[in-house]
């Protein structure tokens, strides 16, 4: 559960990030967040998994006010939130296992179970026989899938994604569309942020639009293409915000 | 996470870091072990100078040279004041054939200068032991004062002249050990500052990975304090190592009365271990000063803007 009240983010520089969003997104859900270039969608997610402390609001993940979260408890809030990034973030110097595994690393787990997990997660996002590869030697979309494996190995409740596939062409921009759709048919709730209206509209599901830091429309679009999958997450959310 | 997996996790990496960058690795250890060798040099010197003159202070004497022509009875009368003395230990009568007999054992090549003479030219001296604390007593020198009043006292000489000063030459290199290590110490201090910046710079996209899935800052900066720290301990190391080297080489090679009075002794277990120990904690505080929180998060890996026609490989 995500809520936000009246959130306003104004950065150093004066730049206004997001303009007194309120909203709701429940447990399992998966919403889009959409908008054109400048409109916000990083800063809606950096307040959520705290990169950014919004300047006006509050912002309640599992009904915890994070808005106002110590800095030494931000690590323990990020162990149950995954993120990736439109540019993978992965470290070239790393394997795959390697990048997959920091959190059990950081947790402690001794290398046994580090792996056994890495490999699992792997096995998830269909990229266990590449454990031992370097990012270099995988493909953009293979990457992105590493990045995700890498945001989902402490199970986390909630999924960031923001631009997943902007730097992916369209067949592999379905590709992981496809995936974090699974992620989401399996609990997690995912939030996924784009400017490609293209990817949603054939996805459906609910639609959040930013324009300029506001929230422009929260809509649920009907959609075509994966509708069986969007079926099985049960029923929508009935209210319309508009 | 227990804290035994924490500091084996700490010690991989920061090995690794070391192993990494042992160029600038090398620079900083070594301007550790320059500013502790020299350290070091400035104490074994100072120390051993130290030594020589508490031994020297130990054995001196107070002379008191008597006037040619002083009456036996008097004199033993002087040897009575002096036993009833305070600090007193031991005095001697040095008779003018004792005198000459010194004199010429102590100077052969002068010897045949006294042969011009045709009494003997040496006076008669009584040679008075008092003890260390006597020696070092400030109402020393007013009663020394007070026996050149008496009648059969030529002349009385004492050894604390020239013993201060020398201690003075002492106190001296202590204040330059100091002063010198104290530099060379914050320089190094730098270095290692410098070095665990840059560190933490090459790897700022694997920081910022940390930091995203949920790493706590001491995990974070735990690796680089002990980077830092390793990189003291190691100069400290190398610089008591070089200067028992050179100290041992100097002990055998040489006879000169100079190198065995300044290389008599190696500094004592504790204080080559505070030389160490004190590498290691201008290391740790080079490197958490170099960590502030503006040095670990302003390159953090910023993505590039979303465009509608952005290509980025
Ligand atoms: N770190 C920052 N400092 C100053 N301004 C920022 C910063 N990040 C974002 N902004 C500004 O906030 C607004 C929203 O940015 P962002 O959330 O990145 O939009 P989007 O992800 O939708 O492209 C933009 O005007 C942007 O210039
Ligand atoms: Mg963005």
């Amino acid at each position: 559960m995500i809520e936000l009240y009246n959130v306003t983010k104004r950065y150093p520089g004066g730049q206004l990030g997001l303009s007194d969003v309120s909203l709701k997104i429940a447990k399992g859900q998966l919403v889009f967040l959409t908008g054109a270039s400048g409109a916000g969608k990083s800063t809606f997610l950096k307040l959520i998994y705290c990169e950014e402390v919004p300047t006006e609001g509050n912002i309640l993940v599992n009904g915890r006010n994070v808005s106002s979260l110590p800095r030494n408890k931000i690590p323990y809030l990020r162990r149950t939130i995954g993120v990736v990034f439109q540019n993978f973030r992965l470290i070239p110097r790393k394997t795959v296992f390697e990048n997959v595994a920091y959190l059990p690393r950081i947790l402690g787990l001794d290398r046994k179970n580090q792996k056994k997990l890495a490999y699992e997660t792997l096995r998830q996002v269909g990229l266990a026989h590449r454990i031992n590869a370097f990012p270099v030697q995988l493909s953009g979309g293979e990457q992105q899938r590493v990045a995700i494996a890498r945001a989902l190995i402490n199970q986390p409740e909630i999924l960031l994604a923001d631009e997943p596939t902007g730097n992916l062409d369209p067949e592999l921009s379905e590709e992981i569309l496809r995936l974090l759709l699974d992620i989401n048919l399996r609990g997690t709730t995912v939030i996924f942020a784009t400017h490609d209206r293209d990817l949603i509209t054939r996805v459906g599901h609910r639609v959040l639009t930013l324009r300029e830091g506001s929230l422009a429309d929260d809509r649920e679009l009907p959609g075509s293409f994966y509708s069986q999958e969007a079926d099985k997450t049960g029923p929508a959310p009935s209210e319309e915000a508009h | 996470m227990t804290l035994v997996q924490a500091l084996a996790y700490f010690t991989r990496e920061a090995l690794l870091n070391l192993v990494r960058g042992w160029k600038v690795s090398l620079l900083a250890i070594l301007t550790i072990t320059v500013s502790l060798f020299l350290t070091g040099v400035f104490l074994l010197v100072s120390n051993n100078l130290g030594a020589v003159i508490d031994g020297w202070r130990a054995e001196s004497k107070v002379v008191i040279y008597l006037e040619p022509g002083a009456e036996s009875q008097a004199i033993a009368d002087l040897e009575e004041t002096l036993r009833q003395a305070p600090g007193y230990e031991r005095v001697a009568l040095i008779d003018v054939v004792t005198a000459r007999q010194r004199f010429e054992q102590a100077f052969p090549s002068m010897a045949d200068l006294l042969e011009g003479w045709g009494e003997e030219p040496l006076p008669r001296s009584l040679e008075l032991s008092l003890t260390t604390e006597r020696l070092q007593d400030p109402n020393l020198g007013t009663w020394l004062e007070s026996l050149r009043q008496n009648p059969v006292v030529m002349m009385v000489d004492d050894d604390r002249d020239w013993l201060d000063q020398l201690e003075a030459v002492v106190l001296v290199l202590r204040g330059l050990a100091l002063m010198v290590g104290g530099i060379l110490l914050a320089t190094a201090m730098f270095t290692i500052s410098s070095v665990i910046r840059l560190t933490a710079y090459l790897y700022r996209d694997e920081i910022a990975v940390m930091r995203l899935v949920g790493a706590t800052e001491f995990f974070i900066r735990g690796p680089f304090y002990l980077e830092g720290l390793l990189q003291g301990l190691v100069g400290g190391s190398l610089a008591i190592g070089s200067l028992w080297t050179i100290f041992s080489v100097a002990k055998s090679q040489s006879t000169s009365l100079l190198t065995s009075i300044l290389a008599s002794e190696f500094l004592t277990w504790s204080s080559s271990l505070g030389l160490v120990a004190l590498g290691g904690l201008a290391g740790l505080v080079g490197a958490v000063a170099s960590l502030s929180r503006e040095t670990l998060e302003s390159p953090k890996a910023e993505e590039p803007p979303a465009d509608w026609n952005e290509e980025d490989s």
